[in-house]
Formats: structure tokens, sequence, C-alpha cells
């Protein structure tokens, strides 16, 4: 089986992987992602707990407590880094299922195409239509304020777009050459799809899962926000709650929103870096129009005729 | 006449890409004459269009003209302005498009499409503007009815002939032709040239004609320049390079053009000895039909693609399927490997009593006995996967080989397709191999399952034309070594020629004539299976009469 081993070398995942290091955004960006999520992991077990009562309320940054504390006295730093846990946990986690589902169904339904392809397009076409925000604030105060609840939510409301993106996009490869020759060698249909065809989609299936992440974070720290999570636990969310309701706006107590807001900022920011460098991966010719723009001269680049850089010598 | 229109010194054109440049063009250097056809012949990569988007500086980014220098009308391009340059091109020079399709603006009906040229570069607006574009029309032959028409409503031909109606609206001295009957069907490729040739005589002007297809330029250019891989490989009178040229590569590219006239050339490819096939055909169609019904609940259209086609394959036999776009060829190789359902009809397979087309599941053993070769190598695999992949998965399926038997079958199987040495090519991806190499990839593909028979669309029609015959000439030795019936699917009778034993003309949907090759192309007995012969033909252009025949005075320089 050596052959084998050998034959997986340079398969598309390396080649991604590869293409992610080199590229400088996705790099950058991977990179914040990942010190965010180890943070938010491994540092709770060395720090303060989020919820005590640890010193005076809303005493600004000091040695003792580096982002200061909030209305309650809780430590602003425990609470910005265990915050990132269920946070940042929701929301991938939203990210994975709602491409998870819309790829399922969008696929199943390009691909199949005829009446499934009808009856998912409409209950697709159902979702997009509801109005998302009303319907993930009623379902949010309806249902136990639980983190599950809260994932539930973003899934049932977020799914739809990308299950039409996909459905478009298998409907392009479903008539590809290579999906009819998997067809003529006597290849399974599920087989086609999931073998053949999505990985082609991966650039898709990576941006889609960035964006739909980026929405999960948004909507889950605006829900929480709201109060409609359960302000018990400790996220990002409630953290904002917690700030606006001890009035931190007017106490002028800017060091209880700050850390919060600043993290948020920065991971959608890092998600976007990634979904620019995705881009760039998987249309190599971004990256040569930049590198052209860089060599050039500038007093040559004219936008309306080619540059010639030398005359005869 | 001595001083030449245009002239290209040691132009060199860079792709800026990564930490290395692509030399696209290198050092191309040539002269064109007042009132000459100047050809340029590549296949694809070689440079060509880059060379005349560069005389025109419409290369977009990322390329760089790196050297050289162009004059054209003794206007050095490569020191003009922007302002100059578009002052420049459509006056003095103009191009046309690859692609009528493309060039044409399908929002903006035609009138508009010419206004919009004269508005510009001479400010004629109105009912000036107007008879003007009805000028151009008359001139190739458009009824001036149809200047309210948008492209969508026009056929091909005709929307080529108003792209080079547009290109003729200021009459500048030089006009390029970037391909433009590439996309176009034999026979009204043939009505576009003669066009052309019949305005260049009456208006006199030059032309730069840009073309893969060295057959078509032999007909009418005066000189020709050969390119490959960026560089100018041979410039020469056609004469001499219809004598066969002095380069190896134009030796090749003349040898390996099959003709549909004349006596048929021996050992352009391998035949059997004799020919003898058995009684009972190995696939038989009956009265087959497809229609298309579009969805549209407002408006129901329907669409005869293949209309009552019945014909018989012999075991053993390679049968030409030969018609232009829209003759239902395509379609008749979907219906035959079952990608699709007949509206009507039958397909039998091995005998009269086995008639495939009732289940909507089609069983692995007719997967097996069916396989298909596409018309286009960089879409009928699969570029994430190994060539490796591509041959064993079918293997997989239909459990013939076991693992330890898979890797030796598979690259026994690549060397036979010419991919040697297979073990190398086994572990290549796609994209690491050129379009003929991959073409023979998806050919192998399709005799891995060992099928008795295969159907090959168009196998040849996307490959540069220096590799068709070796391509063709695997399915002729399949065909002597393993008995293996292959329907060719193709819109080039002269290829037909060659490889088939029996070709089937078709024409939308329906079977004109059918006859054994040879017999098909000297006597042809229908109308239209005649104007396709003659098409394919050389000396077509010269046949037409005095008008069309070459200015002797370009021949005896």
């Amino acid at each position: 089986m050596n052959n084998k081993n050998n034959l997986q070398q340079n398969s598309i995942f390396t080649r991604w992987v590869s293409g992610i290091i080199e590229n400088q955004k996705a790099f950058s960006g991977s990179c914040i992602i990942l010190f965010f999520a180890l943070v938010a992991i491994f540092v709770p077990f060395f720090i303060n707990s989020p919820t005590d009562f640890l010193g005076t309320p809303l005493s600004p940054p000091s040695f003792e407590y580096i982002f200061g504390t909030n209305g309650q006295g809780q430590d602003v730093f425990a609470q910005t880094i265990c915050g990132a846990r269920q946070t940042l946990f929701v929301g991938f986690s939203a990210g994975i299922l709602v491409v998870i589902i819309g790829a399922l169904i969008g696929g199943i339904a390009g691909f199949y195409g005829g009446r499934i392809d009808d009856i998912l397009s409409l209950l697709i076409n159902v979702f997009l239509v509801m109005p998302g925000l009303p319907l993930m604030v009623i379902l949010a105060s309806w249902l136990p304020p639980t983190p599950g609840t809260l994932l539930g939510v973003l899934v049932l409301t977020g799914w739809a777009w990308n299950a039409r993106i996909i459905r478009s996009q298998m409907m392009t490869f479903r008539n590809r050459d290579f999906v009819s020759a998997a067809i003529i060698s006597g290849e399974s249909n599920i087989r086609i799809i999931v073998v053949e065809i999505m990985p082609r989609m991966l650039s898709l299936l990576a941006s889609a899962f960035i964006g739909a992440s980026i929405y999960a974070i948004g909507a889950q720290v605006g829900l929480e926000f709201l109060g409609l999570g359960d302000i018990s636990t400790v996220t990002w969310g409630t953290n904002l709650y917690w700030a606006s309701n001890d009035l931190a706006l007017l106490t002028e107590s800017w060091w209880t929103f700050v850390p919060t807001g600043l993290s948020i900022a920065i991971v959608s920011f890092a998600l976007t870096l990634i979904n620019f460098g995705i881009d760039e991966v998987s249309n190599p010719r971004l990256i040569s129009e930049r590198i052209w723009r860089n060599k050039v001269p500038k007093e040559l680049i004219n936008h309306g005729i080619t540059p010639v850089t030398s005359q005869n010598e | 006449m001595n001083n030449p229109i245009i002239s290209v010194n040691n132009l060199s054109v860079e792709y800026v890409t990564g930490i290395k440049s692509v030399q696209a063009v290198h050092n191309v250097s040539f002269e064109i004459n007042s009132g000459e056809i100047f050809g340029l012949v590549g296949e694809s990569g070689s440079g060509k269009s880059t060379v005349v988007q560069a005389m025109m500086r419409i290369l977009p980014p990322p390329a760089l003209i790196s050297k050289g220098n162009v004059f054209i009308n003794n206007e050095d391009i490569m020191a003009a302005s922007e302002a100059d340059i578009i002052n420049f091109r459509w006056k003095k020079i103009s191009i046309v498009m690859q692609s009528a399709l493309n060039a044409l603006n399908p929002v903006l009906s035609v009138r508009e499409q010419i206004h919009d040229v004269l508005k510009i570069h001479k400010g004629l607006i109105g009912i000036e503007a107007d008879n003007r574009a009805k000028e151009l029309l008359s001139l190739v032959d458009i009824e001036y009815n149809r200047l309210d028409s948008f492209p969508h409503q026009l056929s091909g031909g005709m929307k080529q002939r108003i792209v080079i109606a547009i290109a003729l609206a200021i009459m500048p001295p030089i006009i390029i032709m970037d391909e433009p009957t590439t996309a176009l069907d034999v026979i009204v490729e043939r009505e576009i040239i003669s066009k052309v040739i019949e305005l260049r005589k009456k208006l006199d002007f030059t032309i730069l004609f840009i073309t893969h297809d060295l057959n078509l330029l032999l007909e009418f250019a005066d000189r020709l320049a050969i390119m490959k891989d960026g560089e100018v490989v041979e410039l020469d009178e056609v004469k001499n390079i219809q004598k066969g040229g002095k380069h190896p590569y134009t030796k090749k590219l003349i040898g390996s053009i099959p003709s549909a006239s004349g006596v048929r050339q021996k050992g352009l490819l391998t035949k059997p000895d004799k020919l003898t096939f058995p009684k009972d055909p190995i696939l038989e169609v009956k009265d087959l039909e497809k229609v298309f019904q579009s969805s549209n609940i407002f408006n129901k259209q329907k669409l005869v693609a293949v209309n009552g086609v019945s014909f018989k394959i012999f075991k053993g036999e390679i049968i030409g399927l030969v018609g232009e776009s829209g003759s239902g060829k395509s379609t008749i190789a979907k219906l035959v490997t079952r990608l699709m359902r007949p509206s009507a009809g039958s397909i039998y397979l091995n005998g009269k009593n086995k008639k495939v087309t009732e289940s909507r599941n089609v069983p692995l053993e007719y997967r097996k006995t069916v396989q298909m070769v596409f018309q286009d190598p960089f879409g009928s695999l699969n570029s994430i996967h190994t060539v490796y992949h591509h041959l064993a998965r079918p293997l997989f399926r239909h459990k013939l080989k076991d693992q330890t038997e898979m890797f030796p079958y598979i690259v026994h199987l690549l060397e036979k397709v010419g991919l040697t040495p297979g073990d190398k090519f086994a572990k290549k991806f796609p994209h690491e191999m050129s379009g003929g190499e991959r073409q023979r990839v998806a050919i192998a593909r399709a005799l891995s399952l060992d099928p008795q028979i295969i159907v090959a669309d168009e196998p040849t029609s996307m490959l540069d034309v220096s590799i068709r015959m070796d391509v063709l000439e695997i399915f002729a030795k399949m065909r002597k070594e393993n008995n293996l019936t292959v329907l060719f699917i193709t819109h080039d009778l002269a290829s037909a020629r060659y490889l088939a034993d029996r070709i089937i003309v078709l024409k939308n949907g329906a079977i004109v004539e059918e006859n054994a090759s040879e017999k098909l192309i000297q006597s042809p007995k229908k109308e239209y299976t005649k104007q396709l012969v003659t098409a394919a033909s050389p000396g077509w252009l010269s046949s037409l009469g005095e008008n069309f025949e070459k200015k002797e005075e370009y021949n005896d320089q």
C-alpha cells in the first residue's frame, strides 16, 4: 500500500494547507483565530473565576485586575477570556452546522433536479423569505435560554442562504463532463456528490463556513445583549448585556465593554482576512494582479493600455 | 509597397506572476505589406493572440511588454500615449474577436452597436449614422431590417458578419481577425471567409488573420508565420509552406491534416487487413427521439433534438457520426451511453431481445459494455484526483481487479495509450499534463473496463492539430487489436473518413445519408453531403471563381 500513500501526496487538501500557510492574509487570520481558541480553551484554568465577587465594583484597570472590575465586582479580564469559550464554540458550531445542512439540502436539490429540487427549493425559499431577525428574537425568548437553544436558532435562521448558493453551484457541476464520466463508469450518486463534487466546492464551502461563523457570532452576541440568552452564563454577549445594565456609559467605566467589544471585532476581522485569503488561494489571478502592480513601475501603469518597460536597446 | 504597413521587431511579452515571470512571446518579428493577407498560425498557448493584443496594447494585467517595438503606419505604438492609442484604435486598425457571441452586447440592438462606433470615432448621429449602418450591412449581405434585431435573434454566422461590418465601420486600412470562424460550422465558416476575401477585393484593406487552422490559411493567405511556444519558427510565402516548409514543426503540421478530397492517403491510420463483421449488430438504435421541453409554464417550447434516428453497429466496426452543431450528434451520444432517457424509440444491445431503455436504473453490466470519451479533456477529468484514481475507481466499482493487481494493470493501460512511463503518469494530477495527455488518460479510463463499445464524442476537436491523428490512432489500434466497436462522433468529415468504416451524416436531428466512408466522400448523393464534402476539401476557395484567386503579384514576389 506504499504506492497508494504516495499517490495521496499533493492532494487537494495538502495543496490547500500549503496555500493557506503561504498566503499572508489567510495565515495571519488563522493565527489570530488559533490564538483566541487556545486562550479560550486553556487560560480559564489559571485565572480568577469570572463569576466571583472579587474587588470594588467598577474599579479601573490596575495591576491586580488588568482590565478592571465590572458593576458586580467581577474580574473583566477573566470574563473576557471565559466569555470567548461559549461564544466561539457556539459561533463555529453554528458555522459548521449551517454549511453541513446547506451542503446536504442544496447539494441534493442541485444534483437530482426535477421534483426533488422543486420540493427542496420550496423549503429553501420559505426559509429565505422568513424575516430572520424577528424569528430569531421570538424563538430565543420563547425557548428555554440554553446554549443549545441559541445554536438551534442560529442554524435554523441561517442555513437557507448557503443551501441556495450550494444548490446553484451543484447544478453547474452536475452537467460537467467529469460527472457524466463518473456516472458512465457506474459510480453511485452519493459517491459522486461526496467524493467527486464536494471537494471541488472546497473554496465555496470554506468561505460559506467563515461567513456563517461571522454571522453566528454577531447574531449570538446581539441576542444575548438583548437579554435573550442565558444571562447567568459568561459570554461576550452577556458581558455586554451586564455592562449596559450597569450603566457603563453613564458611569464612564469604558473598561467593562471595550475588551469584549474589541475581541469580537478582532475575531470578525481575522475571519474576514481568512476569507480574503481563501479567495486568493482559489483564484490565483487576484494574487498575480497584485504582484504585477508591485513590480511594474507606477508611472507605466495606465488604465487603458498595456505597459512597456523598455524601448529597444 | 516597399514600406511595410505593420512592422513588429523583437516583440517580447511577459506575464508577471509569482517570483518568475512567464515569457509568453519571445522576440517575435514580422512585417506586413499593405494590401496583404498575413496569417499567424499556432496551436493553443503559442502566443499568437498575445502578439496581436500587444500590438494593440490591449493586454490586461498581469501582462507586460518587456522588449521590442511595433510600427503601424509608421507610428511607434510602444511610445504612444493612452490618448494616441485610443484615437488610433478602430480608425487605423480594427479587430474582429474570436467569439461573436461575446463581442456583441446582448442587450443592445445591432443598430445601437453600429451607431456607438460611428458616434465615437466619426461623430455621425441620426440619419447619417443610419445610412452608414445600412451600407455596412449590405456589404456583408445582411438585410437592413435586421438593424433592430438583438444578437440572440441572429444565427452564429450572421453575428460574425455583423462583427466584421462593425470592424469595417470607419474603413480602417488594417483589420485583425483573431480566430473569427473557430466557433462556426464548416459551411458557415467558408461563407464568411469568401465574404471577407470579396470585401478585401472591393475595399482593399490589409488583413492579419490569426488561427490554429493551418489548412484554412493555406487557402487564402499570402504569407504565413508559424508560431510555437512564443516564437516564430517559420515565416514564408504560402506556396513554400504548402510544399512542406523547412522547420520540422511545419512539416508535422502539414502532414497531420487529413483531407476529404482526392485519393485516400495510405497508412495515416491503422486498419485491419480485412473488414468482416458478424451478421447481428452489437448495438441497434431504432426510431430514437429526444424532445427537450422548456419548463416555463407560460411559454411551453419544444425542441426536437433527435428525430427518428435508426442505425446499427456491428462488432469491430467504427462508425462516424458526422454533423454540424445542432445536428443532435451529442444528444445521440448521451442517449446511447444512457446519460439521458429517450423520449421515444429504443436501443438494443447484443441482440434483439435486450431492449435497454425501459428501466430508469442502468445496470452495471450496461455501463461495463458501453463507455464514453468526452470532447473536453480539461472538463472530463476531475482536477482534484490523480490519474490513478480516475482509472482505479471504475475497476473497484465493477470488482474487476483486486488491490494487488490494480497498480500494474493501470500502468499497463497507460502505456497502451502511449503514456510512458505509466507509473509516473499514474501519480500525476490532471493539471500537470497537457491536453493531449489528458485525453489519453480519458481514453484509458474508458478502456479500463474492457468495454465492447466506445462512444467518442468529438475526442480530438479540443486538441492541437499536430496531435489529433495520434489520438485517433489509439482508437484505430484498439479496434485492430481488441476488436473494439467505436461510435465516432465528429463535425470533421475528413477525420471521419480516415477513422471510420461507415459514415452517417446528420442534420437537424435526422439522418441525411449513410454509406461506406470512401463511397460517401467520393460520390455523395444528397445536396447537404455535397456541401460538407466541398467545404472540407482544399482548393474550395479558388473553385468559387476567379474573384477569389490569389493576387499573382504576391505569389511571385
